[in-house]
């Protein structure tokens, strides 16, 4: 998780355009605006002039501006340029109506350039790249009709005398040309439509929303343009009133393009996908993998706040060092209810603040249960080794108590009676004395076989002793039924082991007495694949009952806290058998 | 000799196996000790605590086990606090002669337990009684024990603690004579071959109640 993925391109930081490079494109549209307006003015060949420049300046000004916008408030996005170059684009057509006959050719030449200009941008939205090879196709074939027809219509001689362009003066041919090229463009438009219309099925329904409005409201540009051409290769009457309202639409376009790029809802989308792969309850991987498609950053890193180590830390516990200043890393801290959460280190995103705050809510929300659950995680795991070490101690403990008894007031009941013997004889010849002191040495007998009993229960002292093996000859011979025992350990194991395993057989054997109605049973200890197998089996009724199962589970906590685990078959009238394997490698 | 590590309990053993005349040459407190001296005091029979420092696990019963195979002269008596059979079956592996394991308990049956010093250094055997009925007491799936008389029953449990045929006789009061007909009756019951000595007698009884 820490380590960083390569930098990935759409993800990759780029440099914020400067301002006064925004300000001067930005005032080159404009000047470019009163470059249009002077040469409809200034033309001797532009019937309204005034309605001509303002069409054309319609079409070209909100490119150029919507797109120093987007380049501003969108940096990687290469949306914001390409409207840019396609607003000068366009601009170019206007040189037709220039009186002098180079700059009159060359607007000629760009004539037809703003359809296919508005397929490019409108196939390229949102991200500026065409992105299959279809599209690329079809845009590529839409500028060299535009341009390229219009170079060998205008070679042939086909529009006004200034053309410099003109070899030859063949009016008809020309006239063919310029139908193959409108007909050409305007098929290409509609295949933009259909090219949109796959590209929203293919994208699935988590796309549609702003895919839809997009083709919904700019399908009709396309549609129009279309028609619009048609109208020019058929010389249809109406020609000059669909132009009309085709540049309105086209113009219009540059401005909802904006606002698609800008608009909350990519954000939106990226969360509301976001908030759908958080519902489907995701494993810890995928959180962080959501949070980074949402982000659009392979890299990001997923930290949860531990209050209780006060560090952070990934899903698996590891710690997390979160990058400092510089390090070109931005860190969103998640907060539940004024209580850290976690924290997110992605790429920075200055200027996608509505992303940025609305994955953060997003992350408020989820990411609370998913720390509940990591703790928990770190809870049970801590748990098990609490568990463990508790059973450890105790078992220490019983030990130290045993040793105790055994080394202090055993010992000293021992000499006591040694000295009453003693005493007995010095006394030999008084028989009242002595019988009173041999009943005394009874009575310690009896104290000392008690004693004897209660070490042992309190701690097997001759599994820590002297082993497994041998501990378990007197409680095979002392069984409750004839007794089978194998053990097959070719070296002593750590004490805990020895001792769990011994529980197990003495557990189960006094079950064997108490409910199997056994006739004989076998106990195998063995060694293998790095495990301490320990089976007790008896040929009894079978189907343990919950007063077994309380000692059972006891027997359980004891090997599972080794890391092992204890499993008992007890079908009625099939005996019990109880085999624990605990790792021992 | 002695090895013990309570000092209370050597110095009352000692006392005590003094007063009944036998000659305690060396005490120690420990296993390395014990080593040490039974070589250079060849004693005819060492008792030895089964829990002995520095761990208080096995040392004790480990030197016992060094002693029996390196010293065979030298008998060997492990007293313990609790008797397992398993331990029994450890001290006893190869043969009964010259060792003695018993409860240490039994040091205040003064005369019992001199006499079981006594044999143990004179090459017999001692097995606690704990032992032995622990033994007899171990549930058989056809049980070869169920055909003695309890007379009989008696005298294998003596003799599997390694009592002499005299011992035997003085502990039952009845005569020799009829101890040595009550044994080849049970070795006839058992089905085990007659051996000679009374130690080879204990490992074939063990071995056969373990069994």
């Amino acid at each position: 998780m820490a380590t960083p993925a390569p930098a990935h391109g759409s993800s990759t930081h780029v440099a914020l355009p400067r301002p006064i490079v925004l300000w001067a494109i930005a005032l080159a549209g404009l000047a470019a605006a009163g470059c249009t307006f002077a040469l409809a003015f200034t033309s001797d060949h532009v019937a309204e002039p005034g309605l001509q420049a303002a069409l054309l300046v319609w079409i070209t000004l909100p490119y150029v501006i919507s797109g120093v916008i987007a380049w501003w408030r969108r940096p990687d996005n290469r949306f914001g340029p390409l409207m840019i170059l396609a607003g000068f684009a366009m601009f170019l057509s206007s040189f037709q109506w220039a009186s002098a006959a180079l700059p009159y050719t060359v607007g000629l030449a760009f004539d037809v350039l703003p359809a296919a200009v508005f397929l490019h941008v409108f196939l390229a939205f949102p991200t500026g790249r065409l992105q299959t090879r279809l599209e690329r196709i079809a845009v590529g074939a839409a500028y060299s009709a535009a341009v390229g027809l219009q170079v060998v219509k205008m070679m042939l001689g086909g529009v006004g005398p200034d053309n410099l362009l003109a070899l030859v003066a063949e009016p008809a041919a020309a006239n063919a040309v310029q139908d193959v090229q409108l007909v050409t463009v305007s098929a290409l438009c509609l295949a933009g439509i259909a090219l949109l219309v796959a590209r929203r099925r293919s994208a699935g329904p988590r796309q549609r929303p702003y895919a839809t409005l997009i083709v919904n409201s700019f399908g009709v540009g396309l549609v129009m343009i279309a028609v619009l051409l048609l109208a020019g290769a058929f010389e249809l009457p109406a020609f000059e009133t669909i132009r009309r309202v085709t540049f309105g639409v086209i113009g219009i376009a540059p401005v909802a393009f904006l606002i698609g790029l800008l608009d909350v809802r990519l954000a939106r989308e990226a969360v509301g996908q976001l908030l759908v792969d958080l519902r489907a309850d995701p494993a810890p991987a995928d959180l962080r993998d959501a949070f980074a498609r949402a982000l659009r950053d392979p890299s990001l890193t997923l930290a949860y706040w531990l209050p209780q180590f006060e560090s952070w830390a990934d899903l698996d516990g590891r710690p997390v060092q979160l990058p400092g200043r510089g390090s070109g890393r931005a860190i969103t801290m998640i907060d539940r209810d004024g209580v850290r959460v976690a924290a997110l280190v992605h790429r920075p995103l200055d200027h996608e603040p509505e992303l940025r705050d609305a994955v953060t809510a997003a992350a408020e929300i989820s990411l609370e249960n998913g720390r509940l659950d990591a703790e928990l995680r770190a809870r049970l795991e801590e748990l098990k080794g609490s568990r463990g070490r508790v059973i450890e101690a105790g078992q220490r403990e019983r030990q130290r108590l045993e040793r105790n008894l055994h080394d202090g007031a055993q010992q000293r009941l021992i000499a006591l009676s040694l000295d009453l013997r003693l005493l007995e004889e010095r006394f030999g010849g008084d028989p009242e004395a002595t019988s009173a002191l041999e009943r005394a040495r009874r009575e310690i007998a009896l104290s000392l076989d008690e004693l004897r009993d209660v070490a042992r229960g309190i701690h097997p002292a001759v599994v820590s002793g002297h082993g497994l093996g041998v501990a378990l000859e007197s409680l095979a011979a002392r069984g409750p039924v004839p007794i089978r025992l194998t053990v097959n350990l070719e070296a002593r194991l750590r004490e805990r082991l020895e001792v769990a395993a011994y529980y197990v057989v003495s557990e189960s054997l006094a079950n064997v007495g108490k409910h199997a109605h056994a006739g004989a049973a076998t106990v195998d200890v063995a060694r293998s694949n790095g495990q301490l197998v320990v089976e007790v089996v008896d040929d009894g009724v079978g189907g343990a009952d919950s007063e077994r199962g309380t000692g059972l589970r006891g027997l359980a906590d004891r090997v599972e806290a080794l890391g092992g685990r204890l499993r008992v078959w007890t079908p009625h009238g099939g005996g019990t058998r109880v085999r624990a394997e605990i790792p021992c490698a | 000799m002695l090895a013990e590590d309570s000092v209370l309990l050597r110095e009352g053993l000692a006392r005590l196996l003094d007063d009944a005349g036998l000659d305690v040459v060396a005490q120690c407190g420990d296993a390395e000790d014990l080593m040490r001296k039974v070589k250079s005091h060849d004693p005819d029979v060492a008792i030895v605590d089964i829990r002995l420092p520095p761990t208080h696990n096995d040392e004790g019963l480990r030197a016992a086990l060094e002693i029996r195979a390196d010293h065979p002269s030298v008998g060997v008596l492990v007293l313990s606090q609790y008797v397992e059979l398993g331990l029994a079956l450890k001290l006893l592996a190869d043969s009964a002669d010259g060792v003695g394991y018993l409860l240490k308990d039994r040091i205040s049956d003064v005369d019992d337990f001199v006499a079981a010093v006594r044999r143990v250094a004179e090459g017999g055997s001692a097995l606690d009684p704990i032992i032995v009925s622990t033994l007899l007491a171990r549930r058989r799936s056809d049980d070869p024990l169920a055909k003695l008389t309890p007379r009989e029953r008696e005298v294998l449990e003596l003799m599997a603690t390694g009592s002499s045929n005299q011992g035997i006789a003085d502990a039952l009061v009845i005569t020799l004579r009829a101890v040595e007909k009550y044994v080849s009756s049970i070795f006839g019951k058992l089905g085990l071959p007659s051996t000679g000595s009374e130690s080879r007698r204990v490992l074939a009884v063990l071995t056969f109640l373990r069994s």
